[in-house]
């Protein structure tokens, strides 16, 4: 085998290794399972009071601190008392975190994983809700009503 | 003195009690809210389930507050897409909104069952860019229970929402169809 055949063949075989490389990165990229919430580290854990508080006095200061630019904004541990208890459209468990005499409260929805796990939850339960939120609570002039602060992925970390 | 007290605190009860009836606002916080993008290239479908709407029965207006970050992609690159700085900008917007009113509101009587064909009209917020929109609702009335749904087609463009080049540009439609489904 000459010199040049050689070279021909070791580059040969580094294109190849990179082309695979490169697709195998595309291909994940692209089928990149969603980011798993209750997995991820705690960013910040408060009373649902707090969080609304902070949200209804400085909305854009708090959108700043808790969301992302791709959506995978702050994952919040909040305790609170279980205010209301509901079902969505996809069969996902809402509990409402909000403290008596509060504006709003924190809606937290589960997932078809994690639904079993509010199934005992009572109204008036005061219980520690992991999730990541979606937005934040707000007084709307159209509504004309307060917003909660919105979670998702929710799981139960506390219950008592 | 005593009965002219009596009398006045009857007559604010009466006209509070009157005004509550006139002013009939629906809450809804079970919706549905689904994007639809159709290319030959893909589907894309995307899901959001906490929305927040009213319905003033008697006026027709209705409200829906859309956190947008809430919508669910199959895939979670697709997402990145949507809520990133060049297509929906979900972190400067979180929120999209519709305002609205039935124009023909009068057609649906909210004391008897039954499927009401509606006209909304009113204004889109998304990406911080309002524009009209006009379309076909229905409302059902079921038990006393009122449901409302309705499919809006947005263009991108009216937005300021394109993608300049890629993938994304090609396999996202121009316009997308917006489901909306909602129980007050």
């Amino acid at each position: 085998m000459t010199t040049k055949k050689k070279i021909f063949k070791i580059v040969l075989i580094v294109i190849g290794v990179g082309i695979l490389i490169g697709g195998g990165i595309g291909f994940y990229m692209f089928n990149k399972p969603a980011r798993d919430v209750q997995n991820t580290k705690t960013d910040f854990s408060y009373n649902a009071s707090e969080i609304v508080n902070e949200y209804l006095t400085d909305a854009k200061k708090a959108n700043d601190k808790y969301l992302d630019e791709n959506g995978e904004s702050k994952v919040l541990e909040i305790t609170g008392l279980v205010s209301e208890i509901s079902t969505d459209f996809n069969s996902q468990k809402v509990i409402l975190l909000k403290a008596d005499g509060d504006k709003a409260g924190v809606s937290c929805t589960f997932t078809a994983e994690t639904n079993a796990n509010a199934e005992n939850i009572k109204i008036g339960d005061q219980v520690t809700i992991k999730g990541v939120i979606r937005s934040g609570a707000t007084y709307d002039e159209d509504l004309e009503m307060y917003e909660n602060v919105i979670i998702e992925k929710s799981d139960i970390v506390a219950a008592k | 003195m005593k009965k002219t007290i009596l009398t006045t605190l009857a007559a604010v009860a009466i006209s509070l009690t009157s005004f509550n009836a006139s002013a009939q606002k629906l809450v809804s916080s079970t919706t549905h809210f689904k994007f639809f993008s159709s290319t030959p290239a893909e589907n894309i479908e995307a899901n959001n389930f906490k929305t927040v709407g009213t319905l003033e029965t008697t006026t027709g207006e209705i409200v829906f507050s859309v956190p947008m970050q809430s919508f669910e992609f199959e895939k979670a690159l697709m997402q990145e897409h949507f809520n990133s700085k060049k297509f929906l900008d979900t972190k400067t917007n979180p929120k999209a909104k519709l305002t609205g009113k039935i124009t023909d509101i009068s057609k649906v009587n909210f004391a008897k069952d039954g499927s009401y064909p509606v006209e909304v009209a009113g204004e889109l917020t998304i990406n911080g860019v309002t524009n009209p929109v006009k379309e076909k609702a229905t409302i059902v009335v079921n038990n006393g229970k009122v449901a409302l749904s309705s499919k809006l087609n947005v263009t991108l463009a009216d937005y300021k929402i394109a993608f300049k080049a890629g993938k994304p540009s090609t396999n996202i439609a121009k316009t997308v169809e917006v489901s909306v489904e909602a129980n007050y």
